[in-house]
This record gives structure tokens, sequence and C-alpha cells, in this order.
């Protein structure tokens, strides 16, 4: 039982990190970002080929994930979902450009980087086994470095002025406008932001899952229900979120598994049943 | 505003219309031989790209090849073979309009498709519009009569399968095995198989209903139970490329010490980035290019491959043989090139050299045991065990 | 615009999918279009119905769902039971409005994204379901469904068994094209109807609407409903012209599909639907012949189009006449 638990809470730490991007972008702009699996994706194929390939050390790549989607995160806010956002009628539409761009992402991520599962030499090697808990070193190092990052970014949030900016955007665009906050520049960061932390992560994992240009899409859709369960668009709920379906997962499969092809089926089965008893996940904005 | 939404137009018209250039100057290539159109649906997008791009891939290297020396020569006539691909997205309805497609370009023979769902989609309409297609997909429905134009392209889970717990029964003492499948068809028809297999043989099969979604990317979870039952042999059914070396690499750092098996091919780089040496002794059914058995063809084969597309795929070891035994049937029966009739014909009599193993192999077409009639390519059974970033032979079987 | 300039619309959109693209056909000797056009058809049906929930301010990603149940309805109904195909239309629809009464009722109450997440996962539950439910043969579908038979009325043949046609795909074209004409017929009749403004007004805000006495509720249900037995018609047709169905044959990318054509066409047009679904399925197909650059071309012309018109292409005529 002890390393179902210790599964669960290492699985949460990845996701939260995973949510946390989306329900970032989702909470400034009202975008529901398809292509952020595809994000986390190309972090990992960046990282994959400067401490893979290159040989570079994994800070530096990982580092250099993170940069390479904010700017191209920067980039798809300013030249493509700004536009859509301001002449299209009904804010969902915004949905077939980030499917759109997903789509893109995919391709170019295939043409560039081939159709194979991709992986790098471990970053540590060696296994801690204590306490009837098995957690190679390199996973806890990983689930450290996601939780720390998930700190900053609590932190960041709350205490810098762009932090602040941000939050005042989340809550209330027009009102934060009238407060004189810059809302185009602000919303741009933000977006940058949500994409470098989806290419961090991507980098980060490629250490341990390793990568391949087709896992994108099922990401995002794992991302959506993180951040379903806790609460879209508060960062609190992604963190929820995350660590919840971890442990949904890890205990599900374990309690379930003689019952076989069900145990992905009652978990859904919960997931719907939960939503319909709390529409707003855990600590959802009520507009959703 | 005006001019700016007429900018954009004609930015697109413009687009659209290099495009239609660039589509219009491709099919205007040179032509001295007459063109052979074999055909492609499967899958080369998504998670499950691996599947039939190393398919396509291996086609157009053998077609290049061929084209290159020259054009290959059916009766008396020599032809450029060209290729004709359709992605599929692993998704069956794409695989009818695929099937579709390549009568419409008149194409007799198609490889493909990668799943079991889309060969059984696709076979109406092949039937329909007299196209032979050699999927890679195991339900035996599709090549037991009444339906006669669907060729199995490798070897069946429930042939190999038998084969390989047989051998680590007598060799390696195996008596408690495990299964996991990924919670989709393919998957779980051929674990269901593979589970009637190891009871048949007298092994106690302590797990048989793990399931994994596919996307799982952290298999820890899933592999925890199963470790603490300390199986003997692991058999990942029908696992894809992308999952061995994480399913592997959870299930060894998870403490995990008997032996990993599957019935697909793998892929060695794959498996050496993924899993690293925690992958040794992991056993998967592959082609001929171990060292042991491969030909010379075959290595100008994997060199030819590699040039063209930057790096080799082994599952390439298997796939290369469909387009092979296509051409080389047409020879021997050059009226087969109009007429699937007499392709079938062929098949029953067929034999010819295969070039990729060394030795004096034949490619035959086989499969009277499993359905009854002779729809199955003589693939080499080899048996790998990886080590150290490449198979080896672990043994070779052959399938009647 | 008048009715008259209807009417001839309407002629002229009967002319065109019953005469001139069989025609077209004919001439070109584009066999294989036949099969494509009944696709669009079939998937533009589902896509109206996700439509219909966007119509009332709801995100549906769950059409895939019902198409699959629909089709599963069809496929045990004819096969195990030797129900004919022609009743199994309307009655795997039904079986989805059924469904979709017991599964709307909790979750019609969400919104934005909540909704559009469950719906979402309803797709996965429900391929989940066919993987384990007895009676849909699991991982290994459900093949060799027959062609459909004869209808016959007073001895009078007035559809032929399409088993002895010389190319029942022709036959389906038109059973689907019928079909597609029919639903979008009685969209059209409902959105300009008094539910259909009813509903128009639940899409800016409910709240507003349930205060002026609007039953919100059963309003919802109603609109679901029409939308689930369009995914479930969809869906049991597409099971016949393909003879074949498994677990594969409806997933998560199918209902964000059905979603994205609408988005493409245009969420404030009826026809919008049909116009996305030709264009992006369409569109798909067209690019087969670049190989390996399709997707990065299909992706690059949606951004485009996207950008150029973010609010459908039937917006361009809107454009248009404003400016």
């Amino acid at each position: 039982m002890e390393q179902v638990i210790a599964n669960g809470l290492y699985l949460g730490t990845q996701y939260a990190l995973i949510a946390l991007g989306l329900t970032l972008i989702f909470g400034l702009m009202n975008v529901l970002n398809f292509a952020h699996g595809q994000m986390y994706v190309l972090g990992g194929f960046v990282t994959y080929t400067i401490y893979g390939q290159l040989g570079l050390p994994f800070p530096v790549a990982v580092l250099a994930s993170g940069i390479t989607l904010a700017v191209i995160g920067g980039l798809m806010e300013r030249y493509l979902f700004r536009t859509v956002i301001r002449r299209s009628h009904r804010e969902e539409s915004t949905m077939l450009l980030a499917a759109a761009t997903a789509f893109f992402f995919d391709a170019v991520i295939l043409l560039i980087f081939g159709e194979k599962q991709r992986g790098v030499p471990k970053i540590v090697k060696g296994v801690f086994n204590h306490f009837g808990v098995i957690l190679p070193y390199d996973r806890i190092v990983v689930a450290v470095i996601a939780g720390l990052m998930i700190l900053a970014f609590i932190l960041f949030m709350k205490y810098t002025r762009t932090g602040r900016a941000m939050r005042a955007l989340a809550q209330d665009r027009v009102a934060a406008q009238l407060m004189g906050i810059k809302v185009d520049r602000y919303t741009m960061i933000g977006f940058a932001l949500g994409a470098m932390l989806a290419g961090v992560v991507g980098g980060l994992l490629v250490s341990i899952t390793g990568v391949n240009s087709g896992i994108g899409g099922p990401i995002s859709v794992k991302a959506f229900l993180m951040i379903m369960i806790g609460g879209a668009g508060v960062a609190g709920g992604a963190i929820a979120g995350g660590f919840i379906l971890g442990m949904m997962e890890s205990v599900g499969l374990t309690v379930l598994r003689e019952y076989g092809d069900v145990t992905y089926l009652v978990i859904f089965g919960a997931l719907m049943v939960f939503l319909a008893i709390r529409p707003n996940g855990l600590m959802g904005k009520p507009w959703g | 505003m005006i001019n700016r939404r007429f900018a954009l137009k004609s930015a697109m018209l413009g687009t659209i219309s290099a495009m239609a250039l660039v589509m219009g100057s491709s099919f205007s290539a040179y032509a001295a031989n007459d063109k052979l159109k074999i055909g492609f649906v499967g899958v080369t997008s998504g998670p499950a790209a691996a599947w039939g791009t190393s398919n396509v891939r291996s086609m157009q290297t053998l077609a290049a090849w061929w084209n290159e020396k020259g054009g290959v020569k059916i009766g008396d006539k020599t032809y450029d073979i060209e290729i004709v691909t359709f992605d599929d997205q692993k998704d069956p309805k794409r695989a009818v309009e695929g099937m579709e497609k390549m009568a419409q370009e008149g194409i007799h023979y198609v490889v493909g498709p990668n799943v079991d769902d889309g060969a059984a989609a696709v076979r109406p309409v092949a039937e329909k519009n007299n196209i032979i297609y050699f999927p890679y997909a195991f339900p035996k429905e599709l090549y037991t009569a009444p339906a006669s134009n669907a060729v199995l392209g490798m070897i069946a889970n429930y042939q190999s399968g038998p084969a390989i717990y047989k051998y680590l029964m007598e060799n390696k003492g195996v008596k408690k095995v495990a299964f996991l499948a990924a919670n989709e068809s393919d998957p779980l028809s051929q674990r269901d198989g593979g589970v009637a297999a190891a009871k048949a043989l007298g092994l106690e099969v302590v797990a048989q209903n793990d399931t994994y979604q596919n996307d799982t990317r952290d298999f820890t979870p899933v592999l925890t139970p199963i470790v603490a039952l300390s199986p003997d042999l692991l058999v990942l059914s029908g696992v894809a490329p992308a999952n061995a070396p994480l399913i592997i690499r959870a299930a060894r750092e998870l403490g995990y010490e008997g032996l990993i098996s599957t019935e697909t091919a793998q892929d060695a780089k794959v498996l050496e980035e993924g899993a690293g040496e925690l992958a040794n002794g992991f056993i998967s059914v592959g082609g001929a290019s171990t060292p042991e058995i491969a030909s010379d063809t075959m290595k100008e084969f994997v060199d030819r491959y590699t040039k063209m597309f930057g790096e080799y795929n082994d599952e390439s070891n298997t796939k290369v043989y469909a387009l092979q035994y296509i051409i080389d049937t047409l020879k021997a029966n050059p009226a087969a090139i109009e007429s699937v009739d007499e392709y079938k014909k062929t098949m029953d009599s067929f034999s010819a050299a295969n070039p990729y193993l060394k030795g004096d192999a034949k490619l035959s077409y086989v499969g009277t045991t499993s359905f009854g009639q002779k729809r199955q390519l003589a693939v080499p059974m080899v048996v790998n065990e990886y080590k150290d970033g490449a198979f080896q032979t672990l043994f070779v079987g052959t399938v009647d | 615009m008048t009715d008259n300039r209807k009417l001839i619309g309407l002629a002229v959109f009967l002319l065109a999918v019953f005469v001139v693209v069989p025609w077209l056909i004919a001439v070109t000797g584009r066999k294989d279009f036949y099969y494509t056009l009944t696709s669009v058809a079939l998937l533009s049906i589902a896509s109206a119905g996700v439509w219909m929930t966007f119509y009332i301010g709801r995100i549906n990603m769950g059409q895939g769902a019902f198409a699959l149940m629909g089709a599963y309805v069809a496929a045990i109904l004819i096969t195990q039971y030797g129900v004919s195909f022609w009743w199994t239309i309307p009655l795997s629809g039904l079986f989805c409005v059924l469904a979709s009464l017991v599964i709307g009722l909790p979750i019609l109450r969400l919104r934005g994204v909540y909704f559009a997440m469950v719906s979402l996962v309803l797709t996965e539950v429900t391929r989940l379901l066919s993987l384990a439910l007895p009676i849909t043969g699991g991982a290994k579908g459900i093949t060799n469904i027959p062609l459909p038979g004869a209808i016959s009325l007073f001895g009078i043949t007035l559809v032929p068994d399409f088993a002895t046609l010389e190319n029942p795909r022709i036959a389906f074209y038109y059973v689907a094209v019928t079909l597609m004409v029919l639903a979008f017929a009685a969209m059209y009749r409902l959105v300009n109807s008094r539910i259909g403004h009813i509903c128009m007004s639940l899409q800016q805000n409910e709240e507003l609407a349930s205060s002026i006495g609007v039953n919100i509720v059963h309003l919802r249900l109603i609109a679901f409903g029409i939308s689930s037995f369009l995914g479930g018609v969809s869906g049991s047709v597409f099971a016949v012209v393909t003879q074949s169905v498994y677990p594969s044959s409806f997933t998560v990318t199918d209902s964000v599909n059905f979603m994205l054509n609408c988005f493409l066409g245009g969420l404030a047009y009826v026809f919008g639907p049909m116009l996305g679904t030709l264009t992006l399925y369409f569109g798909w197909n067209l690019l087969f012949e670049t190989g390996e650059f399709q997707l990065l071309i299909y992706s690059t012309a949606m951004i485009v189009l996207m950008l150029i018109l973010p609010n459908g292409l039937l917006s361009l005529g809107e454009n248009r006449r404003k400016g």
C-alpha cells in the first residue's frame, strides 16, 4: 500500500505541473488550449536534442525547452489568438484555432523528429528501496524539481507585480483594464508562461518516460481532466486535480485490477458523478 | 479594413495556387517505363505512427532501389514501381475511405491496414473491387474461407506465442505467466489468444485482466500489483513500440526479475534509448536482420533505408517482405497484374528465393494450419532477445 | 431573404446533391467520391446535433458516444434480431434519446468547459463499455453486417435490395443525402420556431430565461435529446455502410471533429455544420496526394481560415453584405 501511495504522489506532482500551464492560459483568456500536449511534446524533443543528442547538461536542456516554448507561446498569443478573439463573436471559436495549432504542431513534430519513441540517458542512476517503497532516484529528483516549480509558480503569482496583474486579469478582465493594467501585455506574458510550463514538464519527463510525436493529444485530454476535477482557471484547482487524478489512477489500478478492462471505466464514471455533484470542480470559477 | 481583407484573401489564393502548382509538378515526373502502382493504407500519424511508417518506408525504399536499377521486369514489360499511400489515422472509417481511393486508382495490391478493426472494415471494399490486401492484423476470419482477399503479412501472435512460451518453459524454467495489455481491440484480442495458449501448455496464468490506457506514460502504478505477484514471465500483448521501453523500465525499477516478452516486432534503438540496459533479455519477434541470418541484400536494404530516411526501424525487418512477395508473385504470373484471380491461383504453388536471408530460404505462401488456405506470407519467425542495443537470435521457427 | 429566394436556394441545393453531384461523378469517373460524400453527409448529421447543443450554449464533445451507441444498436438489432435496416435508423436514434435523457439530466447542469470535458469523458466511457459489455462482441466488434433489404409498399418495390445492386455505394449516397436533407430541414424549422427563439435566449443568459418562466431543464433536455438522436442516426447508417462496427469506430477524435465542423462552418448558421464537415473531411481527403505533408498543409489551411473568418465559413457572405 505504501508503494501505491508513493506512486500516486509521484504521478500527482507530474500531473499538477502539466495542468498548471493549461489552467493559467484558460484562466487568463478563456482559451481551452488543445495544443498544450503538443507543447509538452515539443519541450520533450528540445530536451531530447540538447541533452540526449548534443550531450549538454540536463538543466541547460530543460531551460532551453522552457525558453523555446515561452517564445512560441508568446508568438501564438500575439499573432493567432489575439486576432481571433478580437474578431470572433463567440469566444469558444478559439477552440478551433487551438485544435488547428495542435494539428500543426503534430505535423511539424512528426516531420522533424520522426515517428519513433525517444528517450535519453538516465539523469541519476539507482533506486530508493526502503520502508516498503521502491522509487528510482531519477523519479524522486524529477518529483522534487516539479514540486519546487509548483511552489515557485504560486509564489510568483502571489508576490510579484506580474503575477498580481495576471491574477487580476483572470478575476475580472474589464475591471483590471480600468485599473490601468496593460491587458494585452499581461495576456501575452501569461500565455508564454503557460506554454513555458508545458515545455519544462515535457523536458523534465523526457528523462523518465521519454517522448514521442503522437502523444500530444492524449496528454492534452488528460490535462483537461485534471483541471476539470480541481476547477478550471484556478492554480490551486490544477494542483489538486493533478494529485487527485494521480492518486485515483494509482489506487484504482491496484484495487480494481481483478476486474480488468473496467478499471478506467470506474475512474471515468466516478469523474462524471463527481462533476454532476460539483459542477465547477473543487474550486473552479462558477462561470467555467 | 477592406485593403487588409483583400490582402489576406489574395494571400490565401496565392498559397492555394502555389500548392496546386507544387502538387501538379510532382505528378508530371519522368516516365520511361510503365508505372505499376502498389497501395498502402495504414497509420502514419498519431501515437501508432511507427507501425505504418515502417511499412511505407520499407516500400518506398524498395521501390526506389528497383526503379534506380531500371525498373522491375514482369513478363515482357518493365515497370517502375509507384507507392500510393493513404494515412487512415487508425480509424476504420478512414481505412475504408483509403481502400476506396486505391480502387479508384486502379490498384489491385495494397499493403495494410495495421490494426484489426481497420483490416476487418476494408474487407467488403477489397472484395468488391478485386483488391488483395496484406494486413498486419490477426483476426482469423480475415484469412479463412469465405474470405479470400486478405493475406497476413507477418507471424500471428497465436502462432509465435505458443512457440515462445514453449521455448521459455523448456529452456528457462518458466512456470507462472502474467499478461498485460492496452485496453484496445488488438492488444486485448492478442492477450486472449496468449492466455489460451499459455493455459494449453500447462502454464499457470497469474494475471490476465490487467490493462492500461494506451496514453499511459508512467507504468509504475500499472505494474506495481503485477510485480507483487512475481511471475516468471510477463507477456506484453500487442504492445506498441512506444510503450514497450516504458513498461520494461518501470517493471525492472520496481524490482521485477523475471522474463519479459511480446509477440510483436520492436525496434532496438527505441528500446536502447527508452530503457537502456534494463531492456536486456527482452524477447520479441522480428524479421531477418540479426547479423547471424541477414543476407547482403538485407544489409543493403538497411543501408538504403537509412540513407533515404535518416534512421532505420527494425520493424521493417518484417515489413520489407510484403512488397517483395507482391512483385515476385507477379513475376511468376504476369497475368496477375490485371487479375487477382490469377494471383490467388499462383499463391498455392508460388515459390521463390528469399533474398533477405542467408542460405537457400524460400518465399512461399503458408497458413494452411491456421486458416485452412494459403493466406499468409512465410516470413521467418525469428525470436529475438534484446542485448545492449541490438537483437540476438534466440531461435528461428516456421509457420505452415 | 424573401420566401421566394429561399425556395430557389432549396431547389438549387436539392438539384445539386441529387442530380449534379452524381452526374459529375459519372462524368469524371471518381466513384470513390460516393463513399467520401456519404461519409460527409452522415458526419454532418452528427455535427448538426452538436450544433444544436451549441445553440443552447453547451460545448458538446460527446457526440462520438452517441454515434457509437447508434452504430452498436443498429448492428445488434440487424445481426442478432434480424430487424430491417430501415427500422434500425429511428430505433437507434430513439435509443440514444433515452440514453441522453438519463445522462443529460445530471450533466446538463454543467456549463462551459466542464460540460465539454464531461462529454469528452462520456465518449471514452462509451468506448470502454463497448469493449467490456458481452453483447457488443468486445474487442472484435461486429462484422459482416448485411446490406439493407428492399422496401416495398403494396407489392411495389420502392427501394431495391442493396445486395442486388451493382454499386450499393450509390444507393447509400442517396440514403445518406436524403437523411441529411431531412435532418437539416428539421433543424431549420426548429431554429426558426418559438422553441428555437427560446433556445437562443438560453444561449445568452440562462438565469434571465428562467426568470421569465422558461423551463430551462426541459428545454436543455429536448435540445440534448435531438442532438443525440442525430448522433445515433448517423452512427447507425455508418455501421451499415461499412458493414462493421468496433469500439474504435467513433472515438474522442471523432467527438472533437464534430465540434470543429460546427466551428468551421459557423456557430451562428444552421447550415454551418454541413459546410464545415464538407470542408474538413473532404479537404483532408483531397490532400491525400500530398503524402507526408498532408497534416501540415491541412492544419496550416485551418489556421489561415480561422484568422480570416473567425466566425466560420458562412460569415463570409455576411461580411460582404455589411461592408
